[in-house]
């Protein structure tokens, strides 16, 4: 076995080039750990031009090897991704979320991962550099081909960033989640979403709840409900009974009954719909 | 975010809060565990386990195992002579020889240069098997048509007992108000920290030599010896410090320390053998499942006329200690309260599925979870405060209850209303749910081996004046060595820095039953009260015949008539010199009285009891069925507490753990198969899911125990159940009487499932 470090999103690159396709890239490696190790891999967790968080020209910009902690923590993407900031404040432990990385809760393509549910909602899009330097841009959405099976060539292609359109006044976002127990679980459930009201009425929405499909997916029915409707209780009511209709989900004997998690998701996605409104009318939280 | 917090103010007390010095070696690293202990030429063990619930063995093909490099030996079942052991019935054997019985049975096993290549050796190994039928719900397991398991024991049945005090029949006849309805608890692993592990040594020397941490060695070493056939005095166990037990390492893993004896004595060289976290949950030997149909009658001021119980409990494929646990469980219970009449029927069925064992408290928290929860409903049905019910019925100082025990000091009802008023139970606050439960246990058994009830200690004045204890009872973290510590130190006189406490070795310590039953503090501390005691007096008169003139002993120095001062170490030399080498030593014993114990059962099972109830407030979502538990009160019984800081670790480890049997955990299984063989997957409390806890100690002096002390260990545990039971059921207005109570039962509950 062996194992290189990059140092750059150059070097990366390189050494990927030269040893195709034996070698996987590893940046936390707290999923990857779990796994059965791979001959070659090229360490991408110390590359600084990776774990930038900016702002440009309306387009937050999130670095694939920020760790969850730095996300979670960041008061940029606090104030304009708050579903994300949210969501990587609850994935797994402090540990794991000192060293698991933005990037990586989306490419081991976990169908719940909780990164993965909020940047779906917030209609972030994928930056990947391929050996060659091309750029390619995709819908976070689009990286996923199949219960943890990512669509992405991870020996042959580099994540390098999200962006993230800036929340502006008007418009909100939130995440929830659901789990055994507080710290530690996967989720039973979790949602997402981002919305934008206009004098009481919703006017845009992206809404995600997990797991329904191999990829974090967009209720598009709820949201197309949702649209127009005022921003009140009997709002939330029709939210919450169209997603529990709209998700098809499963059961498993270690998380919970299909039932009890269609339930949830129309509890989960209603609870993220009135905090993300609140948020957008700039409504005061509780706690 | 709740989190523990010691919320009581508390100035520290010199006299009764002690660590051992071996607790900085713990938490700085330097504390040798079974994982850290290496001896020169080791090889590595592992063992080929069957993948089958059920099946016949028709051959095993090494082929050219023991030919790969690096390995040194392999062994099979057809090896080995065929001679069953076990710890109640003889129904083990260290590998399979013809039946594999549960997904995890011992089938071979490999020795070899590191844990890789064995592990490579061992999945070398071809196995022929011929498919079985198998069985997995106790209650199927009964049923004649059921394929059965042992040919000894017929239709799955391992042991049973009817039990009937008074007149049952009659009472319910009578009663008003009669509340009935089935429990369940599945079977719960105490996930101690260190999975197990051994290194096994032997030379025709020293004989074979077990390096492992176990919380009942001589018992072991017992076992071993004469599943072997290798002489007893040849046989030793020398415990590295232990990574967490909690009642389910009192035998530790008898296969894991056979397999690797044997092969240690068939490749020459010191064999170690660590379990894999799945292979602790595989073949750890967790608490028996149990279904528990319970009925209760009270007449209408409150007063309980009667209780019935039929209980069938999960033994999986080999009953290591199950048959005491389903004894407990089914009986124990039912000395909280004055129940004048019983009739039980406990049947234990062999399944095949994971072999079962004991955790903590012996099956009395699966019983207290049912019993507790009945009584609220009966409570609710009688329109009679929980509180009061209990506090009417509970059973106090010089009684005897109806199963024979007798006790000596009881504040059972201080501790309902210490925790009740603690919890806010007269003044609640809405949307919250209350609950109360109560417990007994046993506090020093006395039945494990009836010709030998008690403990022996030695107290040795060393020659810099500081003293030696050896006992054979067990520190295994819960401060067993701290508690002895203390006892001394009072005895003698002295600080208690100037005292060591050795164990875990069976070769220097007396024999002892082992840490089980709550015995370590109430017959082992007793033992070493008495060995001190003893030294004590040989010291003075060893003083005195070197003074010759009489003296009195103070503060660890001795002071004659005549006003002369002697120190220590002086008294130690002029025994040395005098005898040419010996020391003073202290023998002490305990021997308890002796349990007058007849044919049904009935006697007295223990020195003494310990009580306990525990008050829990709870928060239920109703969308969502979601719990979340504010707190816990925990008032105790334990007598007077020796050393203050331990007993409060005691009370915040026990009650998480029994928030987890609560709320989390439990074993899933899939067609015998365990669906949850990982801590990712097997949900114990986090830090984050556990509540605000509060430790009460009602300090009444026990007339038997040393310093008026109790046992605390296994009780703080039981309570937490039923008093998490009933603050759900309580703030839900809907029962679950299934655990572990998830908010998905709850929410199942809510929405017209099943409830009261």
């Amino acid at each position: 076995m062996s194992y290189l470090k990059a140092e750059s999103i150059g070097q990366a690159l390189t050494l990927l080039k030269e040893s195709a396709p034996e070698s996987r890239l590893i940046a936390g490696g707290t999923d990857l750990f779990l796994q059965e190790f791979p001959e070659r891999l090229i360490d991408i967790g110390s590359i600084e031009e990776l774990k930038w968080i900016e702002e440009k020209e309306g387009f937050l910009e999130v670095g694939a090897g920020v760790t969850h902690t730095i996300a979670g923590g960041s008061d940029l993407i606090s104030d304009k991704a708050t579903a994300l900031a949210e969501a990587c404040l609850q994935v797994g432990s402090p540990q794991v979320r000192n060293i698991g990385t933005l990037g990586g809760n989306v490419m081991n393509a976990a169908p719940a991962a909780d990164a993965a549910v909020a940047l779906v909602a917030l209609g972030a899009v994928a930056v990947l550099m391929d050996k060659d330097k091309n750029i390619r841009r995709v819908n976070v959405d689009q990286l996923y081909a199949g219960y943890n099976c990512s669509a992405v060539d991870c020996s042959s292609e580099l994540l390098l960033k999200f962006m993230i359109e800036s929340c502006k006044s008007g418009e909100g976002s939130a995440f929830v989640r659901f789990a055994a127990r507080r710290a530690l679980a996967l989720p039973m459930v979790n949602a997402a979403v981002r919305v934008k009201i206009k004098n009481g009425i919703i006017s845009e929405i992206y809404l995600v709840a997990a797991p329904v499909k191999p990829a974090p997916t967009r209720l598009l029915k709820t949201e197309e409900l949702l649209l127009g409707k005022s921003a009140c209780e009997e709002t939330w009511l029709k939210a919450e009974k169209s997603a529990a209709g709209e998700a098809e989900v499963r059961g498993s004997l270690l998380r919970c009954s299909a039932d009890y998690r269609k339930h949830l998701v129309g509890i989960l996605v209603s609870r993220a719909i009135q905090v993300a409104a609140l948020r957008a009318i700039g409504g005061k939280e509780e706690g | 975010m709740p989190i523990i917090t010691e919320n009581i103010t508390r100035e520290k007390k010199t006299e009764t809060d002690f660590q051992s010095p071996e607790v900085w070696t713990k938490v700085t690293g330097k504390a040798v565990y079974g994982n850290d202990f290496k001896l020169p030429g080791m090889l590595y063990g592992k063992i080929l386990r069957s993948p089958h619930p059920h099946a016949r063995i028709k051959k095993i093909n090494l082929g050219s195992v023991e030919a790969m490099p690096g390995v040194y030996a392999s062994l099979t079942g057809a090896e080995l002579p065929e001679r069953p052991y076990g710890i109640v019935f003889d129904d083990e054997l260290p590998l399979a020889a013809e039946l594999v019985r549960y997904i995890g049975d011992e089938v071979a096993a490999v020795a070899a240069v590191d844990n890789e290549t064995a592990s490579k050796a061992v999945e070398a190994i071809n196995v022929d098997y011929e498919m079985l039928p198998a069985v997995f719900s106790p209650r199927e397991a009964l049923k004649p048509d059921a394929p059965q398991l042992h040919e000894k024991f017929k239709d799955n049945l391992a042991w049973e007992r009817n039990l009937l005090r008074g007149d049952s029949d009659k009472a319910f006849r009578e009663a008003d108000v009669i509340v009935e309805n089935t429990f369940t608890i599945p079977s719960v692993h105490s996930t101690y920290l260190e999975p197990t592990v051994c290194v096994a040594a032997d030379d025709p020397y020293n004989g074979l030599i077990i390096h492992t941490a176990v919380q009942s060695p001589d018992a072991v070493r017992v076992i071993i010896a004469k599943a072997l056939e290798l002489p007893l005095s040849k046989v030793r166990i020398v415990g590295p410090v232990m990574g967490g037990g909690f009642g389910g390492r009192v035998y530790g893993n008898l296969k894991l320390y056979m397999i690797a004896s044997l092969l240690a004595i068939k490749t020459g060289r010191p064999v170690k053998m660590q379990l894999t976290r799945e292979e602790e949950f595989l073949v750890g030997r967790p608490m028996i499942a149990a279904e528990m149909h319970l009925k209760m009658g009270f007449k209408n001021d409150g007063t309980i006329l009667a209780r019935e119980a039929d209980i069938v409990t999960d033994n999986g494929a080999y009953s290591a200690q199950a048959p005491w646990v389903s004894k407990t469980l089914s009986e124990r219970n039912d000395s909280v309260y004055h129940i004048p009449n019983i009739k039980t029927r406990v049947r234990l069925a062999y399944t095949n599925k994971v072999p079962t064992g004991q955790y903590r408290a012996y099956g009395n928290q699966a019983a207290n979870f049912a019993t507790e929860s009945l009584l609220d409903m009966g409570a609710v049905k009688l329109g009679i405060d929980p509180l009061k019910l209990r506090l009417k019925n509970c059973v106090k100082t010089g009684d005897t209850t109806v199963h024979g025990l007798k006790i000596k000091s009881c504040a059972l009802a201080e501790c309902l209303k210490a925790a009740a008023e603690e919890i806010g139970w007269y003044d609640r606050k809405k949307g919250y749910g209350y609950g109360i439960s109560a417990a007994i246990h046993a506090s020093g058994s006395l039945v494990f081996d009836k010709n030998f009830r008690g403990a022996a200690a030695l107290a040795r004045l060393e020659l810099d004046g500081r003293i030696s204890i050896f006992s054979g009872e067990q520190d295994y973290g819960q401060g067993a060595h701290a508690t002895f510590t203390l006892i001394a130190s009072r005895v003698l006189g002295i600080s208690p820095e100037m005292i060591t406490v050795y164990s875990r070795d069976t070769l220097s310590s007396p024999h002892s039953i082992g840490a089980l039953g709550n015995r370590q503090t109430t017959i082992g501390g007793k033992a070493v009260q008495m060995a001190a005691k003893r030294l004590r007096e040989l010291i003075v008169l060893t003083a005195a015949d070197m003074l010759e003139d009489p003296v009195v002993m103070e503060k660890g120095t001795l002071r004659s008539a005549s006003d002369r001062i002697v120190e220590l170490p002086l008294v130690a030399y002029h025994y040395h010199s005098l005898t040419c080498g010996l020391s003073l030593i202290g023998e002490g014993r305990y021997v308890p009285e002796p349990s007058e114990y007849d044919e049904t059962g009935y006697g007295n099972i223990a020195v003494t009891y310990s009580f306990a109830a525990h008050g829990a407030v709870v928060e239920v979502d109703k969308t969502t069925g979601a719990i979340t538990v504010h707190k816990i009160v925990a008032a105790h019984d334990s007598g007077k507490i020796i050393n203050q800081i331990s007993a409060i670790g005691q009370v915040f480890g026990g009650t998480t753990q029994g928030l987890g049997m609560s709320c989390y955990e439990g074993y899933l299984f899939n067609k015998g198969e365990v669906a949850n063989a990982s801590l990712a997957d097997y949900r114990i409390p986090t830090s984050l899911d556990v509540p605000d806890i509060t430790p009460i100690f009602i300090e009444n002096e026990d007339p038997e125990g040393p310093y008026g002390a109790k046992g605390l260990g296994e009780i703080v545990q039981i309570p937490v159940l039923g008093a998490v039971a009933n603050a759900v059921a309580d703030a839900a207005g809907v029962r679950v009487t299934d655990l572990p109570i998830t908010a998905e039962k709850v929410y199942q509950a809510l929405s017209g499932w099943e409830c009261e």
